[in-house]
Protein backbone atom coordinates (compact mmCIF):
# COMPACT_ATOMS: atom_id res chain seq x y z
CA UNK A 1 0.00 0.00 0.00
CA UNK A 2 2.44 2.35 0.96
CA UNK A 3 5.11 1.82 -1.77
CA UNK A 4 2.86 2.74 -4.36
CA UNK A 5 2.75 6.22 -4.32
CA UNK A 6 6.55 5.67 -3.88
CA UNK A 7 6.43 4.50 -7.20
CA UNK A 8 4.41 7.43 -8.77
CA UNK A 9 6.96 10.00 -7.19
CA UNK A 10 9.71 8.68 -9.17
CA UNK A 11 8.09 7.89 -12.63
CA UNK A 12 7.15 11.91 -12.30
CA UNK A 13 10.49 12.80 -11.30
CA UNK A 14 11.87 10.89 -14.03
CA UNK A 15 9.50 12.40 -16.35
CA UNK A 16 10.53 16.14 -15.36
CA UNK A 17 13.63 15.38 -15.38
CA UNK A 18 13.27 14.15 -19.05
CA UNK A 19 11.52 17.55 -19.25
CA UNK A 20 13.99 19.30 -18.20
CA UNK A 21 16.51 17.58 -20.47
CA UNK A 22 15.12 18.56 -23.70
CA UNK A 23 13.56 21.63 -22.97
CA UNK A 24 16.00 24.75 -22.04
CA UNK A 25 15.28 28.44 -21.43
CA UNK A 26 17.37 31.07 -22.92
CA UNK A 27 16.59 34.73 -23.15
CA UNK A 28 16.43 35.65 -27.09
CA UNK A 29 15.25 34.85 -30.60
CA UNK A 30 16.22 31.74 -32.07
CA UNK A 31 16.29 31.00 -35.29
CA UNK A 32 16.35 27.69 -37.28
CA UNK A 33 19.66 27.00 -39.66
CA UNK A 34 19.46 26.58 -42.70
CA UNK A 35 21.07 23.43 -43.42
CA UNK A 36 21.87 20.97 -46.58
CA UNK A 37 22.30 17.46 -45.95
CA UNK A 38 24.70 15.18 -48.70
CA UNK A 39 25.68 11.72 -48.26
CA UNK A 40 28.81 10.52 -49.96
CA UNK A 41 30.06 6.78 -50.04
CA UNK A 42 32.18 7.38 -46.83
CA UNK A 43 30.05 9.99 -45.11
CA UNK A 44 26.91 12.03 -44.17
CA UNK A 45 27.86 15.71 -44.44
CA UNK A 46 25.55 18.26 -42.57
CA UNK A 47 25.87 22.14 -43.83
CA UNK A 48 24.45 25.12 -41.78
CA UNK A 49 24.82 28.89 -42.04
CA UNK A 50 25.43 30.46 -38.78
CA UNK A 51 26.75 33.95 -39.89
CA UNK A 52 27.81 35.94 -37.00
CA UNK A 53 28.51 32.88 -34.66
CA UNK A 54 32.14 32.59 -33.69
CA UNK A 55 33.41 29.46 -32.77
CA UNK A 56 34.02 29.70 -29.06
CA UNK A 57 30.43 30.38 -28.94
CA UNK A 58 29.06 27.23 -30.98
CA UNK A 59 28.17 24.01 -28.69
CA UNK A 60 27.41 20.53 -30.64
CA UNK A 61 26.02 17.92 -28.48
CA UNK A 62 25.23 14.11 -29.25
CA UNK A 63 23.12 12.51 -26.53
CA UNK A 64 20.80 9.41 -27.59
CA UNK A 65 21.18 9.73 -30.44
CA UNK A 66 20.27 13.36 -30.67
CA UNK A 67 22.84 15.87 -32.57
CA UNK A 68 22.15 19.34 -31.40
CA UNK A 69 23.81 22.62 -32.72
CA UNK A 70 23.37 25.56 -30.57
CA UNK A 71 25.10 28.88 -31.81
CA UNK A 72 24.71 31.76 -29.83
CA UNK A 73 25.40 35.18 -31.18
CA UNK A 74 27.24 38.23 -30.19
CA UNK A 75 25.61 41.25 -30.37
CA UNK A 76 28.36 43.57 -28.87
CA UNK A 77 28.65 44.95 -32.30
CA UNK A 78 25.22 46.10 -32.13
CA UNK A 79 25.43 48.58 -29.43
CA UNK A 80 24.52 51.93 -29.12
CA UNK A 81 23.49 51.61 -33.44
CA UNK A 82 20.02 52.75 -33.99
CA UNK A 83 17.76 51.03 -36.83
CA UNK A 84 16.96 53.05 -39.38
CA UNK A 85 16.05 50.37 -42.56
CA UNK A 86 16.10 46.81 -41.54
CA UNK A 87 15.26 44.19 -43.09
CA UNK A 88 16.46 40.85 -41.23
CA UNK A 89 16.95 40.26 -37.51
CA UNK A 90 19.04 38.19 -35.97
CA UNK A 91 19.46 35.70 -32.75
CA UNK A 92 20.96 32.68 -31.89
CA UNK A 93 20.77 29.59 -33.74
CA UNK A 94 19.11 26.02 -32.78
CA UNK A 95 18.62 22.88 -34.73
CA UNK A 96 18.38 19.38 -33.81
CA UNK A 97 18.80 16.25 -35.82
CA UNK A 98 18.10 12.28 -34.91
CA UNK A 99 21.23 10.42 -35.90
CA UNK A 100 20.66 6.90 -37.15
CA UNK A 101 22.72 3.64 -36.12
CA UNK A 102 23.99 3.85 -39.41
CA UNK A 103 26.14 6.80 -38.03
CA UNK A 104 29.92 6.23 -36.30
CA UNK A 105 28.78 8.12 -33.51
CA UNK A 106 32.45 8.48 -31.93
CA UNK A 107 33.96 9.87 -35.23
CA UNK A 108 32.35 13.17 -35.73
CA UNK A 109 33.67 16.34 -37.46
CA UNK A 110 32.77 19.66 -37.03
CA UNK A 111 34.64 22.67 -39.07
CA UNK A 112 33.25 26.22 -38.95
CA UNK A 113 34.61 28.85 -41.10
CA UNK A 114 33.22 32.05 -42.80
CA UNK A 115 29.84 31.60 -40.96
CA UNK A 116 29.27 27.48 -41.97
CA UNK A 117 29.41 24.94 -40.62
CA UNK A 118 30.29 21.62 -41.71
CA UNK A 119 29.69 18.42 -39.84
CA UNK A 120 30.98 15.17 -41.21
CA UNK A 121 29.97 12.19 -39.75
CA UNK A 122 31.07 9.27 -40.67
CA UNK A 123 29.61 6.13 -41.55
CA UNK A 124 29.33 3.16 -39.59
CA UNK A 125 31.73 0.07 -41.01
CA UNK A 126 28.74 -2.30 -40.56
CA UNK A 127 26.64 0.37 -43.29
CA UNK A 128 28.77 1.05 -46.12
CA UNK A 129 28.49 -1.05 -48.94
CA UNK A 130 30.39 -3.61 -49.91
CA UNK A 131 31.01 -6.24 -52.25
CA UNK A 132 30.51 -9.52 -51.79
CA UNK A 133 33.19 -12.50 -54.01
CA UNK A 134 31.52 -14.74 -55.44
CA UNK A 135 33.65 -18.25 -55.25
CA UNK B 1 14.34 7.04 -49.73
CA UNK B 2 16.35 9.67 -51.85
CA UNK B 3 17.90 8.05 -55.01
CA UNK B 4 20.60 9.70 -56.65
CA UNK B 5 18.21 12.67 -58.06
CA UNK B 6 20.25 14.92 -57.76
CA UNK B 7 20.59 16.30 -61.49
CA UNK B 8 21.50 19.59 -61.96
CA UNK B 9 17.98 20.50 -64.01
CA UNK B 10 15.88 19.26 -61.11
CA UNK B 11 17.69 21.90 -58.58
CA UNK B 12 17.11 24.63 -61.30
CA UNK B 13 13.70 24.10 -61.69
CA UNK B 14 13.05 23.94 -57.83
CA UNK B 15 15.09 27.07 -57.64
CA UNK B 16 13.85 29.03 -60.15
CA UNK B 17 9.74 28.34 -58.74
CA UNK B 18 11.10 29.49 -55.51
CA UNK B 19 12.83 32.58 -56.31
CA UNK B 20 9.67 33.19 -58.29
CA UNK B 21 7.16 32.59 -55.16
CA UNK B 22 10.11 34.55 -53.05
CA UNK B 23 8.82 37.80 -55.09
CA UNK B 24 5.78 37.42 -54.19
CA UNK B 25 4.96 38.32 -57.92
CA UNK B 26 2.29 36.01 -58.72
CA UNK B 27 0.11 36.89 -55.06
CA UNK B 28 -1.47 40.24 -53.79
CA UNK B 29 1.09 42.60 -52.15
CA UNK B 30 4.53 43.94 -52.98
CA UNK B 31 6.89 42.19 -55.38
CA UNK B 32 10.59 42.65 -53.84
CA UNK B 33 10.49 40.02 -51.06
CA UNK B 34 13.32 37.69 -52.49
CA UNK B 35 16.16 40.25 -52.50
CA UNK B 36 19.49 39.12 -51.66
CA UNK B 37 21.31 39.65 -49.47
CA UNK B 38 19.22 41.35 -46.75
CA UNK B 39 20.45 44.55 -45.32
CA UNK B 40 20.29 46.56 -42.46
CA UNK B 41 21.05 49.65 -41.93
CA UNK B 42 22.30 51.72 -38.89
CA UNK B 43 22.47 55.60 -37.46
CA UNK B 44 25.63 55.83 -35.29
CA UNK B 45 26.62 59.88 -34.40
CA UNK B 46 24.99 61.00 -38.12
CA UNK B 47 27.00 58.06 -40.07
CA UNK B 48 25.38 54.37 -40.85
CA UNK B 49 26.75 50.92 -40.63
CA UNK B 50 25.62 48.79 -42.80
CA UNK B 51 24.84 44.95 -41.76
CA UNK B 52 24.42 41.87 -44.26
CA UNK B 53 24.98 38.38 -43.46
CA UNK B 54 27.12 36.31 -46.38
CA UNK B 55 27.53 32.76 -44.63
CA UNK B 56 29.74 30.82 -47.00
CA UNK B 57 30.74 33.89 -48.73
CA UNK B 58 34.36 34.60 -49.83
CA UNK B 59 36.17 37.70 -48.86
CA UNK B 60 37.67 37.92 -52.75
CA UNK B 61 34.15 37.26 -54.11
CA UNK B 62 32.58 39.96 -53.21
CA UNK B 63 32.42 43.80 -54.62
CA UNK B 64 31.34 46.60 -52.29
CA UNK B 65 31.56 50.03 -54.15
CA UNK B 66 30.20 53.28 -52.78
CA UNK B 67 29.29 55.83 -55.70
CA UNK B 68 28.44 59.11 -54.11
CA UNK B 69 24.85 57.98 -52.25
CA UNK B 70 24.47 54.96 -53.90
CA UNK B 71 25.98 51.86 -52.64
CA UNK B 72 26.14 48.40 -54.76
CA UNK B 73 27.17 45.15 -52.77
CA UNK B 74 28.14 42.28 -55.17
CA UNK B 75 29.22 38.97 -55.30
CA UNK B 76 28.43 35.41 -55.83
CA UNK B 77 28.05 32.38 -53.18
CA UNK B 78 28.92 29.24 -54.27
CA UNK B 79 27.51 25.95 -53.32
CA UNK B 80 29.08 22.80 -55.28
CA UNK B 81 28.54 18.95 -53.93
CA UNK B 82 30.86 16.87 -55.62
CA UNK B 83 29.33 14.35 -58.48
CA UNK B 84 29.47 11.40 -56.37
CA UNK B 85 27.16 13.29 -53.58
CA UNK B 86 23.38 12.21 -53.23
CA UNK B 87 21.45 15.07 -51.33
CA UNK B 88 18.95 14.77 -48.57
CA UNK B 89 18.44 18.42 -47.88
CA UNK B 90 18.74 21.52 -49.56
CA UNK B 91 17.56 24.56 -47.73
CA UNK B 92 20.96 26.82 -48.55
CA UNK B 93 21.17 28.96 -51.68
CA UNK B 94 23.93 29.58 -54.08
CA UNK B 95 23.38 32.48 -56.12
CA UNK B 96 24.94 35.80 -57.63
CA UNK B 97 23.85 38.94 -56.22
CA UNK B 98 23.99 42.41 -57.18
CA UNK B 99 22.44 44.72 -55.27
CA UNK B 100 22.22 48.70 -55.32
CA UNK B 101 20.92 50.67 -52.26
CA UNK B 102 20.01 54.69 -52.36
CA UNK B 103 21.58 56.05 -48.96
CA UNK B 104 20.44 59.39 -47.63
CA UNK B 105 23.25 61.03 -47.86
CA UNK B 106 26.64 61.15 -50.02
CA UNK B 107 29.41 59.04 -48.12
CA UNK B 108 33.31 60.51 -47.68
CA UNK B 109 34.29 57.63 -49.86
CA UNK B 110 38.02 57.30 -48.33
CA UNK B 111 36.73 56.69 -45.06
CA UNK B 112 34.68 53.64 -45.27
CA UNK B 113 35.83 50.64 -43.24
CA UNK B 114 34.06 47.17 -43.92
CA UNK B 115 35.10 44.48 -41.94
CA UNK B 116 33.85 40.56 -42.84
CA UNK B 117 33.84 38.12 -40.35
CA UNK B 118 32.29 34.98 -39.68
CA UNK B 119 30.09 35.49 -42.69
CA UNK B 120 28.77 39.00 -41.17
CA UNK B 121 29.64 41.61 -43.06
CA UNK B 122 30.04 45.26 -41.30
CA UNK B 123 30.47 48.52 -43.34
CA UNK B 124 31.50 51.60 -41.76
CA UNK B 125 30.05 54.81 -43.77
CA UNK B 126 30.70 57.88 -42.47
CA UNK B 127 28.76 60.99 -44.04
CA UNK B 128 30.47 62.84 -46.52
CA UNK B 129 32.19 66.45 -45.10
CA UNK B 130 30.20 67.93 -48.24
CA UNK B 131 26.89 66.69 -47.41
CA UNK B 132 27.05 67.44 -43.67
CA UNK B 133 24.18 70.29 -42.79
CA UNK B 134 26.28 74.05 -42.51
CA UNK B 135 24.70 75.84 -39.40
CA UNK B 136 24.83 79.47 -40.93
CA UNK B 137 25.13 82.28 -37.99
CA UNK B 138 22.28 84.70 -38.09
CA UNK B 139 23.24 88.25 -37.71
Amino acid sequence: MSEKPVVAKTEAQDLQKQEHKEEQTFAGRFFIPQTDIVENKESLIVIMDLPGVKKEDLRIKLENNMLEVDGKICYSPYEKLNPVYTEYSIGNYVRRFTVSHAVDTRNIDAVLKDGVLSLTLLKAPEVKPREILVK
Amino acid sequence: MFGKSSNGLDIAIQRAVEQARDTNFFEAGTTGRGVYPFINLFEKDGDLVLATELPGVKKEELTLEVREDVLRLAGMRKIEYGEECSCHRLERKGLNFDRSLKLPFRIEGGKIQAEFKDGLLMVFLPRAESDKPKKIVIN
